[in-house]
């Protein structure tokens, strides 16, 4: 390209939008560039400590909890998969939706649900000794432990799998089935040798999915006492008050993230099957009979149960008892704090990610636009953790920058004004979120394709007119999407709250951990049980849009 | 000096695998209609695509009555060149009504102007009576009339055809064909066509080039 023309092109592609969308992307990566540059900083005394005693004790454990809750979910997930795509048995519609349902329980909620549920005073010993006369060895409710942890999530975070691996199966396998079928081979023959092979890409996207989930947990390790990397950061950061350590740890921990990423990627690259033809026939199902029927439905009440019914049960009951208690002002006040944060954060987020998603539409293909959709991906994938390190840094750098501002402005010297503000919650709400709004408005423009807006444009409108006029309309659909699953996710995100929150400032998420911790589990169900509520609505509301799609 | 000059235009996709369009020249003469004709993936409407400015050339200019539209140092933005374009499957707009998409493009034009603009143009495609109707409760050969509508409203210079009949059925095609060609000639205007269909191209056109892959 000539000089001449590199001009032009500049000139005919910069404008507002883009200027906007570049801005947002460079802030997003502001807090994980902070964060990387800490592997290049120079030790601290600690940090010998924290290599001799912690950094490989701690390291293993979050290996082996991630090791065993991928394995884990794997089983669960894939067998229900398979067992509702490729089979009819009673309820099976029913199940379908139930196995996506666990998606709407935090991970912390369920442990400290069964934590109380399976404690010596818990409702079940309790049950046992007093109906029955039982006194079982302790060792069989020992659920605070790493096995525990690995049965939490497998229960709650399966979905994941279960719900990428149905589709695939469901939506790409017919045809191979129906060959295999023909050629003889049994049931079992073709799920080992079909459908797992075939399987395997979105098996991966669902297993890191879940590996990132339980790198990102805080308040199940915390919970249980498991010495996880997420508590080494916390242990450097608030009980040594080393925060270059911490910000150190917390760069091998997505250095690590980045690792399970390109492993991913792999695993992935030249396994993206799916037929060469666009004709896709359902898989038609078969109807179980006898003993396997009985079996399968066994089976699966059990993992409903346990991953739904049981802990919402229990919450209730709680509920019960303590909601004269916990219904006060106080409440009201949390529930407002909760939507006030979510809907100013939504807000400005959604904004955002349109903005992106309309500049980045036109040219998918682009250098500029795989750039811009990683940078805005990132966030998402980094632990709440170590992302809030990160955003604390640059906001306290910042506020130092700002110092000389805020002389002049007659506060008192080494005032932190943003850090002390609602301010970098909502930033990290943002840049942690920004991936669910954006998947969801592209999603939106994707299926509205470019035409609408070039009929427009031709008809004399800009780009920003263009916008309102034609695409905001026919993207309303995709946009409240993007608002509901955004606010499921920062109404139960807990490690960002809780450590970026101005002093005193509660949302139901922090309530209810905090009650949690304080050992008063039956007053944290009123808020936990809201926090499930919005859950279900946005697991339903998900669950509608796929269904949607499938027709 | 013609009406409408593409000269020497050339453009690739990013992806590297060669230019779609090499050198392409063509003079125009106004109210001429000129059908280009290829098989598909020969970079038809690629050219189009060109001429509306939806895309930019790595080289070569295109000129619309003096006035240069696009060359290596300028760019003319697709809402100020205009040009009016029929897409392939009409994209009408489908939130707003068949009045709403005539509309749409008079927004320069006083409210009256608007209106006196909108009911000329439901007459010349005969359509009085349908403007609260929405786009899916037309049929494929209504939907076409409210396009021709909607990109004739404005005055544009040109008008830009692609495959205006892939969306009809057979037997109706020949019916609307014949339309469309009273249409153009009354309307009087510069017109492009691009078909893969030689009798499309042979109905209508005064003119017909043959683009090889």
């Amino acid at each position: 390209m000539t000089g001449a023309a590199l001009r032009r092109s500049l000139k005919r592609k910069w404008n507002g939008w883009v200027a906007l969308s570049v801005t947002g992307a460079v802030l997003a990566l502001l807090p994980s560039l902070y964060i990387l540059l800490g592997l290049f900083a120079r030790t601290t005394e600690n940090w010998q400590h924290i290599q001799e005693y912690m950094l490989l004790d701690y390291a293993l454990q979050s290996l082996l909890l991630v090791l065993g809750t991928v394995s884990c979910t794997i089983v669960v997930g894939v067998s229900l998969a398979w067992l509702v795509a490729a089979y009819d048995f009673p309820l099976r519609r029913f199940f379908s939706f139930a196995f996506v349902l666990p998606l709407a329980i935090p991970p912390y909620i369920a442990a400290y649900t069964y934590g109380n549920m399976l404690s010596y005073t818990g409702s079940i010993q309790t049950f046992l000794r007093n109906e029955w006369g039982l006194a079982p060895d302790q060792r069989y409710f020992d659920i605070m432990s790493m096995k525990g942890a690995i049965f939490i999530f497998t229960l709650f975070l399966f979905p994941y799998v279960y719900l990428i691996a149905k589709t695939f199966m469901e939506k790409q396998s017919a045809a191979f089935i129906e060959n295999a079928l023909l050629l003889g081979k049994n049931s079992l023959h073709i799920f080992w040798r079909i459908v797992l092979p075939l399987s395997q890409a979105a098996i991966a996207g669902g297993a890191s999915l879940v590996a990132f989930e339980v790198l990102n947990d805080f308040g199940v390790t915390k919970h249980f006492g498991i010495q996880s990397f997420t508590a080494a950061i916390f242990k450097t950061w608030f009980g040594m008050y080393d925060v270059d350590s911490a910000i150190r740890l917390a760069a091998w921990l997505m250095s690590l993230i980045i690792g399970i990423f390109v492993v991913e990627r792999l695993v992935r690259r030249r396994k993206k099957f799916s037929s060469p033809t666009n004709r896709m026939t359902p898989l038609r199902r078969r109807k179980l009979k006898g003993l396997s029927k009985y079996a399968v439905l066994c089976f699966c009440v059990a993992v409903a149960a346990l991953s739904f019914f049981i802990p919402v049960a229990q919450l209730a009951v709680w509920a019960t008892w303590t909601y004269k208690e916990v219904l006060n002002d106080v409440f009201v006040q949390l529930l407002t704090n909760t939507l006030l944060i979510s809907c100013i954060s939504i807000t400005l987020l959604m904004i955002l990610a349109v903005t992106v998603a309309n500049v980045i539409r036109y040219s998918r293909t682009s250098v500029f636009s795989l750039v811009m959709t990683r940078l805005i991906s990132m966030g998402y994938s980094i632990p709440g953790a170590v992302l809030s390190i990160g955003v604390l840094a640059v906001v306290i750098s910042l506020d130092k920058e700002l110092a000389p501002l805020y002389a002049w402005l007659g506060f008192a010297e080494g005032k932190l004004v943003i850090s002390m503000s609602l301010f970098m919650l909502i930033f990290a709400y943002i840049i942690r979120f920004l991936a669910v709004g954006y998947n969801a408005v592209e999603a939106g423009f994707e299926k509205t394709g470019n035409r609408y807006a070039e009929a427009s444009r031709l008809l004399g409108m800009g780009m920003t007119r263009t916008f309102f006029k034609v695409d905001l309309p026919l993207i309303k659909g995709a946009v409240i999407t993007g608002f509901i699953l955004v606010f499921m996710e920062i109404v139960k995100e807990l490690p960002l709250t809780l450590l970026l929150r101005p002093y005193n400032f509660e949302t139901l998420a922090t309530k209810a951990y905090q009650y949690a911790s304080d050992e008063q589990i039956h007053q944290a169900s009123i808020p936990s049980l809201l926090i499930i509520g919005v859950g279900i609505v946005s697991v339903y509301f998900y669950h509608w849009l796929g269904e949607r799609q499938a027709k | 000096m013609s009406f409408f000059q593409l000269e020497n235009v050339t453009f690739g996709y990013d992806t590297g695998s060669g230019p779609v369009v090499r050198d392409f020249s063509l003079r125009m003469e106004q109210g001429e209609i000129v059908g280009i004709l290829g098989s598909s993936g020969c970079g038809k409407s690629t050219l189009l695509r060109l001429i509306a400015g939806l895309e930019a050339p790595a080289g070569g200019r295109i000129l619309i009555a003096g006035k240069v539209l696009v060359d290596p140092r300028q760019f003319v933005e697709p809402e100020h060149r205009g040009v009016g374009m029929i897409f392939q499957d009409y994209a009408l707009f489908p939130h707003l009504t068949v009045e709403q998409n005539i509309l749409f493009g008079l927004h320069r034009l006083t409210k009256r102007e608007r209106e006196q603009r909108l009911g000329e143009m439901l007459s010349l495609v005969q359509m009085e009576g349908y403007g609260k109707r929405y786009p899916h409760e037309l049929s494929g050969g209504q939907q076409q009339r409210v396009a021709f509508a909607r990109a004739l409203a404005p005055r544009p210079a040109i008008l830009l055809m692609d495959e205006p009949f892939s969306n009809l059925d057979a037997d109706l095609k020949k019916k609307i064909r014949e339309d469309l060609k009273q249409l153009l000639r009354h309307a009087h205007i510069t017109t492009i066509l691009v078909t893969h269909d030689k009798e499309d191209a042979e109905t209508i056109c005064d003119r017909i080039i043959r683009l090889a892959r």
